[in-house]
């Protein structure tokens, strides 16, 4: 069986990777990228299932690579990850640009990756 | 008020004109009568002494001619001729008897020579003298046939006359002066008459004089006996020079003394007598009447004087009522003014005037007060108004400081809490990792399992920390929707997860008032007093909470939050609504500061009350709506 592909754009390499390992234990197959151009052309070449992203990053906005990555896949998981409060402006902003989510750090676990998978069943076909 | 200078009072105005038109008049009257009375006077007095004068000449030569004719019944009696010496001089004792005023009587012969010689002080044997040439004898002999003259002091003190007239010899035809009887007689008795008719004690004296002036006889006999006895120059002077046989007129004498004098002439004797008067004296009815006039105008000032007075009291009495009045007015008092007579004059008139404009003075002042309590109301209205906007403007310029420091804080927070979440959410995705892999291997030690579910508790913990910083920091629009008070809260209760040991206690307010809040942030605030309360009941003990709503007064609610916990010390009450204090071990000291900020930005109040042992109650007071 195929695991699914997540890839996680941060620019905290502790946090990625840390992120990446949890997943890898509920049995996700995770690759990383430390910033936002890194970010697309990794999901250029690896066509992941879900993409998990902090809205902020050294060289791009979160949004900015979710509307990038929305253009390309209309399929694609995009949840957006944030260290602080997103008013509902924001996070309306987000949800039109094509983000599916909003996690707050840190994160529960748990919750996080049953979400996921929630998700991600929606767009798998049913057999 | 002092009265003017040089105007006076109206009263003493009056007396004077009063007096100077009665006074003038009856003054210039009375000079006259008075004036009128003296010319009469003096010309009555004048008439009156002449009369006297010429009276009394009379009486003199009647006096000297009793003496002649007695000398003549003794010359011419038939038989004297005859008669010797011896004879002759029994006859002239006899004489001199009767006589008292006859001194001295002697008889001349043919020759002049003195034959017969008897007097009273001249002793027994007199001298005889020869008198041929002299005029005792001459005259008698001539044709005049008698002498009176000679004029003497006799024995240097009373005046004396020398009689003298012709022994006639009947026994031849025609008869043939044969000698000559002649006689000194004293005048005295005429100084006597004078003294009876004009009185030493009365102001009139009268003398007889001759035109030499030599004094005769004096109604002051003291006049007479003076060694120089004479009358005063003056008159003498006057007297000496008159050629009329009677006459009078006013003259002064050297002492200043004004007199009125009369004469009346004895041409036979060419003897002068006269009457005088002092001025005064014959002046002294027109003196009283003076006086009596003087008096009156005396009555005549005093009754003007009381009359005025009263008249003009009467006149000026409504007048100084009003000027009191005035006074009165002057010094602001309207109320008690003197009564004011209105008479029917022009005082009246004056007096209705005064009180029209105390009225209209009143009623402006009256306004004029007004104006100014308006004014005072309106300034202090004002300075409200301009303290209350200073206190608006401070309380803006407070919450602009406040917003900005929290604008400060909620940037700072951001940045930090977004850093520290970072490491926060790798140390909790480690020790998940952690966790689940030690699961996976069978059971944990269980300190591990223990010190994992620290972790885990302490993340949760500055999780939460973090949250509550950027929550209080947070900048966000309100959002009011319009809710059932009640309905709400009990909502926001049932999700609450209290523990087990705390019951909760509603009392609801039946009208259930509506509210317009935003609902996040009021459950934030109300979830922060929930929880407070829940934490100072801890376990075992435990506690009620009660959450009750209460409607103090139209247009607002009040939600009260009650525990029964240990109470809040009063000095701790007055702080914990301000923002990091805190009397936990671990706390922000945001959780009342944010329950305050979402109450103000509602328009409303929180306080809190407490007794230690007791418990505590937060107020909640929101503005109602419709």
């Amino acid at each position: 069986m195929k695991l699914p592909k997540l890839l996680i754009i941060d620019d905290d390499a502790h946090l990625r990777e840390s992120l990446a390992e949890v997943l890898e234990l509920d049995g996700f197959e995770c690759h990383q990228a430390g910033a936002a151009k890194d970010g697309i052309a990794a999901s250029a070449k690896l066509d992941p299932d879900a993409v998990i992203m902090d809205i902020q990053l050294p060289d791009s906005s979160g949004f900015q690579i979710c509307q990038e990555l929305r253009k390309r896949s209309k399929t694609t998981i995009l949840i957006m990850m944030t260290g602080r409060f997103l008013s509902s402006e924001e996070k309306k902003q987000g949800f039109e640009l094509g983000a599916d989510e909003y996690i707050t750090k840190p994160f529960d676990l748990a919750e996080l990756s049953a979400r996921i998978k929630q998700l991600l069943s929606r767009n798998s076909p049913k057999d | 008020m002092a009265p003017s200078r040089n105007r006076g009072k109206l009263a003493y105005k009056l007396l004077f004109w009063f007096l100077l038109i009665s006074l003038v008049p009856m003054g210039f009257v009375g000079w006259h009568l008075v004036n009128i009375t003296q010319q009469s006077l003096r010309k009555e007095t004048l008439a009156m002494q002449e009369s006297l004068a010429v009276g009394f000449s009379d009486t003199v030569y009647k006096y000297v001619t009793t003496f002649r004719n007695v000398l003549n019944e003794t010359a011419g009696l038939d038989d004297f001729v005859s008669m010797n010496a011896g004879k002759q001089r029994q006859y002239l004792n006899r004489i001199l008897l009767v006589h008292f005023a006859i001194m001295e009587s002697s008889v001349l012969d043919a020759n002049g020579i003195e034959v017969v010689r008897v007097g009273r002080f001249l002793g027994p044997h007199p001298d005889l003298r020869d008198l041929r040439n002299e005029e005792i004898f001459t005259a008698a002999m001539g044709p005049r046939g008698q002498f009176i003259g000679r004029l003497e002091r006799f024995q240097g003190l009373y005046p004396a006359v020398t009689l003298s007239v012709p022994i006639m010899d009947q026994r031849v035809s025609p008869p043939k002066a044969v000698g000559v009887v002649s006689a000194r007689v004293s005048l005295n008795g005429l100084s006597t008459m004078l003294e009876m008719e004009f009185p030493s004690s009365g102001k009139s004296q009268a003398a007889v004089m001759t035109r030499d002036g030599f004094l005769i006889a004096h109604s002051d006999r003291r006049e007479i006996y003076r060694p120089d006895a004479r009358m005063p120059a003056e008159i003498e002077k006057v007297l000496s020079t008159q050629d009329n046989m009677k006459g009078g007129g006013e003259l002064t004498l050297g002492n200043g003394k004004r007199l009125l004098g009369a004469f009346s002439l004895i041409d036979k004797l060419d003897w002068i007598v006269y009457v005088q008067q002092p001025l005064e004296a014959a002046y002294q009815t027109a003196s009283e009447m003076k006086a009596q006039i003087f008096r009156v105008l005396i009555w005549v000032v005093l009754f003007t004087a009381l009359l005025s007075l009263a008249v003009a009291g009467h006149i000026t009495q409504p007048i100084r009522i009003l000027k009191e009045a005035a006074d009165r007015l002057g010094k602001g008092q309207f109320e008690d003014l003197p009564e004011v007579v209105t008479t029917n004059d022009e005082i009246g008139e004056l007096a209705q005037t005064f009180l029209a404009m105390s009225e209209s003075l009143k009623e402006k002042t009256g306004e004029l007060i007004h104006a100014k309590q308006e004014l005072e109301k309106f300034t202090k209205f004002l300075e409200k108004r301009v303290d209350a906007r200073t206190r608006e403007l401070k309380a803006a310029q407070d919450e602009l400081i406040k917003k900005e420091r929290l604008a400060a804080i909620g940037q700072m927070a951001s940045v930090v809490g977004h850093e520290i979440r970072n490491p926060l959410a790798v140390i909790n995705n480690s020790i998940y990792f952690i966790k689940t892999k030690l699961g996976s291997a069978g059971e944990p030690d269980a300190k591990i399992a223990k010190h994992i579910k620290i972790i885990e508790s302490e993340i949760q913990q500055a999780n939460g920390i973090i949250n509550e910083i950027l929550t209080y920091s947070r900048q966000r629009e309100l959002k009011p929707e319009h809710v059932l008070l009640n309905v709400w809260l009990e909502e926001v209760l049932s999700v609450y997860p209290f523990p087990a040991h705390v019951l909760v206690s509603k009392q609801f307010d039946p009208k259930n008032p509506a509210v317009e809040i935003d609902t996040t942030e009021m459950q934030q605030a109300v979830r922060n007093l929930i929880g407070n309360a829940a934490e100072v009941m801890p376990p075992p003990k435990g506690g009620t909470v009660t959450v009750r709503t209460v409607i103090p007064e139209p247009g607002w609610v009040r939600i009260d939050i009650v525990d029964t916990g240990s109470g809040i010390a009063p000095d701790v009450l007055d702080k914990i609504f301000a923002p990091f204090f805190t009397t936990k071990a671990r706390g922000t000291g945001l959780g009342l500061a944010v329950v305050r900020k979402v109450i103000d930005r509602h328009k409303g109040r929180v306080d809190a009350e407490s007794t230690v042992g007791v418990g505590t109650t937060f107020r909640l007071y929101l503005p109602t709506v419709s």
